[in-house]
């Protein structure tokens, strides 16, 4: 394989990382609105939420994103295509995310809380001070899962015509008449990330640990 | 009746169809150390929990020196909530340590004691934590301040667990069976604790196992058993000859009723 | 943007095929895919040492690299080393190797989630590890693991999706076709979640169910 190819897959392989990583943290922060949704009193607030989660962890992400492609325009909205593959991962990874963080909040002892309230602090320094850094601490293996995860969908986005890695790999692919070397390739190279993410969540997590010895 | 620290009355709680206290009635004087005990069921951790306000009882009346908690009685008869201000106000002079300890893991021994003094009494950090090492000295892990909880013993975290509780200066502190997740090896430097706190003069509310420290501690011993309070007096009249037969029969599967025996 | 009913019923049996083969290659490639799993769980933990490394490297392989670049390397690079397959036989040998990969650590985590005791308890009475591994730990294991197994079925039945990139005429392949021809995409494909999304709540809702009958029986999470 030519180095030119080689450095073509490597800058694919960044629009791959970039794209992920945006949407990624739009939807850690799309998904701490939806979470507080389903913790709501408001019945119709609680069930909305549980409505969006259900349904972008039910339908494939495939789908949802060329619905979202072809629903944008409708809408009024004309946007690049990067951006409608952008929302269309972040609201499927907002809904994975809220679903890891309501388990993170609910696995704060309950205990935890008593003894806050008995010294007197009110349920938002609770939320603040107590269940918010221990529910974090709690969802972050499940937040690195979730970054590998959208690293490896964020392969689909090609149908909606954005070019990142997979696509770059499939073009080179149909020119070369080299799919093997090429495919290998492309999937050397995802492999490469997402155990530079694994790492870098291992790290994270380390200082974490709050005395913990491993 | 401002002599009594906690006054209960007529106290019932139910949790949906088990009611696991009938119109229990007991006063708690100030100064003293009340023992519940009583066999597992009986409602003894109801109780304190009602008196702590963690549970809320479905009928009866709480006061906390003089003042009503949660609740208070209108004229007719029936009972009014208080308004949370109202509410944190009288709970503020109460302190309470768990069966769990329940200390924060993402913070240290003295971040645990602080942290009331910088959020709710909003004092600034050096001076919170200078206070905050006062109280750790008095329970004697200055230390070990700087450690968090997953680097202490059981013992030493409920005694941070202490700590952290008497920061705030309560006028009554309740204890949930502090010693029942301790190994034995380290119930002695919890009740050692607990033991000071009552010679300075605290007035403090036990549930406990620990029949021993009961009998020994104890200004007043209340027996619980199925939600009713059976007996109730010092430790010479519930543990004297002859006894209740239900205290007999509880006392039987305690292997220290040699302690009970020799008050 | 009207919805065109006279054509969901002119499409209707070629939407019913497809159906058919979006059903009948989850269903089969998941059978595949638990049988398989199982295999490499026991070889990893029964097998010769050799054999660990080459079985890690594998799941790592299918677990880092995105099931799409796998289905390429399959369908487009196979003929290469002389595979060559139909789209329907690529997809579900692909399916199946990577969903294969994801159950043997599922049973993996079952395994060794079985308490030792249990284990030689049965070795001291004499069980074969035949006797133990279905006898003991694998009724001991369905409670740990059912949750885990019912999650996999629902990804792998939306994992089905992507064969549309090597045209295997599943739903999601069929409607891209239908719409993009007809102007009606949008209500197409919004109909197209909705019918994953009926799938999978069904799914799930047997999973609960196959998790109150199974509950007695064994382990489950402390």
């Amino acid at each position: 394989m030519s180095l030119h190819i080689f450095s073509m897959m490597l800058q694919a392989s960044g629009w791959t990382i970039s794209l992920s990583a945006i949407s990624i943290l739009l939807g850690l922060v799309l998904s701490t609105v939806i979470s507080a949704a389903m913790l709501a009193k408001n019945r119709a607030v609680s069930f909305a939420g549980r409505a969006f989660v259900s349904f972008f962890r039910g339908a494939p992400l495939l789908v949802q994103l060329l619905l979202i492609y072809n629903l944008l325009p409708v809408l009024g909205l004309n946007v690049p295509s990067v951006v409608a593959a952008i929302i269309g991962l972040t609201l499927c990874t907002a809904a994975y995310q809220a679903e890891n963080l309501r388990g993170g909040f609910m696995s704060v002892p309950k205990g935890l809380l008593e003894a806050a309230d008995m010294l007197g602090m009110t349920h938002f320094q609770q939320f603040w001070r107590i269940r918010a850094p221990i529910a974090l601490r709690a969802t972050l293996p499940a937040l690195a899962n979730e970054a590998i995860l959208i690293l490896k969908a964020s392969s689909l986005v090609s149908v909606v015509g954005v070019v990142e890695l997979s696509r770059m790999a499939q073009d080179l692919a149909s020119s070369t008449f080299q799919p093997l070397p090429l495919f290998a390739t492309a999937g050397f190279l995802y492999l490469v990330i997402n155990s530079g993410v694994a790492l870098a969540a291992q790290k994270l997590e380390q200082s974490f640990r709050w005395g913990v010895k491993v | 009746m401002t002599k009594y620290a906690i006054t209960v009355e007529g106290l019932s709680k139910s949790f949906g169809p088990t009611q696991v206290l009938h119109g229990v009635d007991l006063r708690i004087e100030e100064g003293q150390v009340t023992c519940l005990i009583g066999p597992s069921g009986s409602g003894k951790s109801t109780l304190l929990r009602c008196m702590a306000f963690l549970e809320e009882a479905s009928a009866g009346m709480i006061t906390i020196n003089g003042q009503p908690l949660g609740f208070d009685t209108l004229p007719g008869g029936e009972r009014r909530r208080l308004a949370p201000e109202q509410i944190r106000v009288v709970r503020a002079q109460i302190g309470m340590c768990f069966q769990q300890f329940n200390l924060w893991p993402h913070m240290t021994a003295l971040g645990n004691v602080s942290e009331a003094l910088k959020t709710v009494k909003k004092i600034a950090k050096p001076e919170a934590e200078e206070r905050a090492m006062v109280q750790l000295k008095k329970v004697g892990l200055e230390a070990r301040a700087g450690h968090y909880p997953s680097q202490l013993s059981g013992g030493q975290q409920q005694r941070v667990a202490i700590a952290r509780a008497l920061a705030l200066e309560p006028k009554i502190m309740l204890f949930d069976e502090p010693t029942s997740s301790l190994d034995p090896e380290l119930t002695g430097e919890v009740l050692n604790v607990m033991r000071s706190l009552a010679q300075d003069g605290m007035t403090m509310v036990v549930v406990s196992h620990e029949i021993g420290f009961a009998a020994s501690m104890g200004s007043k011993i209340a027996f619980l058993d199925h939600g009713k309070l059976l007996l109730e007096g010092t430790p010479q009249q519930v543990f004297g000859k002859p006894r209740h037969p239900r205290l007999d029969q509880f006392l039987d599967t305690y292997l220290d009723r040699g302690a009970a025996m020799l008050v | 943007m009207t919805l065109d009913i006279d054509l969901i019923t002119s499409m209707g049996p070629e939407l019913l095929r497809a159906a058919g083969v979006t059903l009948s290659t989850w269903l089969c490639g998941a059978l595949a895919a638990l049988v398989l799993g199982f295999v490499v769980a026991v070889a990893r933990r029964y097998g010769p040492s050799f054999l660990n490394p080459i079985l890690r490297a594998y799941v790592e392989l299918m677990r880092g690299t995105p099931f799409l670049i796998q289905l390429f390397l399959l369908y487009y690079g196979g003929p290469f080393v002389g595979i060559s397959l139909d789209p329907i036989p690529a997809g579900l040998l692909g399916l199946s190797v990577y969903g294969a990969a994801y159950f043997s650590e599922i049973f993996r985590a079952g395994f060794e989630a079985v308490p030792r005791g249990h284990i030689e308890a049965g070795e001291c009475l004499g069980l074969s590890r035949t006797q133990i591994v279905v006898r003991i730990m694998l009724p001991e294991m369905t409670m740990l693991i059912l949750p885990a197994g019912v999650n996999m079925m629902i990804i792998m039945l939306k994992e089905t999706a992507v064969l549309s990139f090597i045209t295997v005429p599943e739903l999601t392949f069929k409607i891209s076709q239908i719409g993009s021809a007809n102007y009606a995409f949008v209500e197409s494909l919004f109909l197209l979640a909705c019918i994953y999304w009926g799938l999978v709540e069904l799914c799930s809702h047997l999973g609960y169910l196959a998790e109150s009958k199974v509950r007695k029986y064994g382990l489950s999470h402390a």
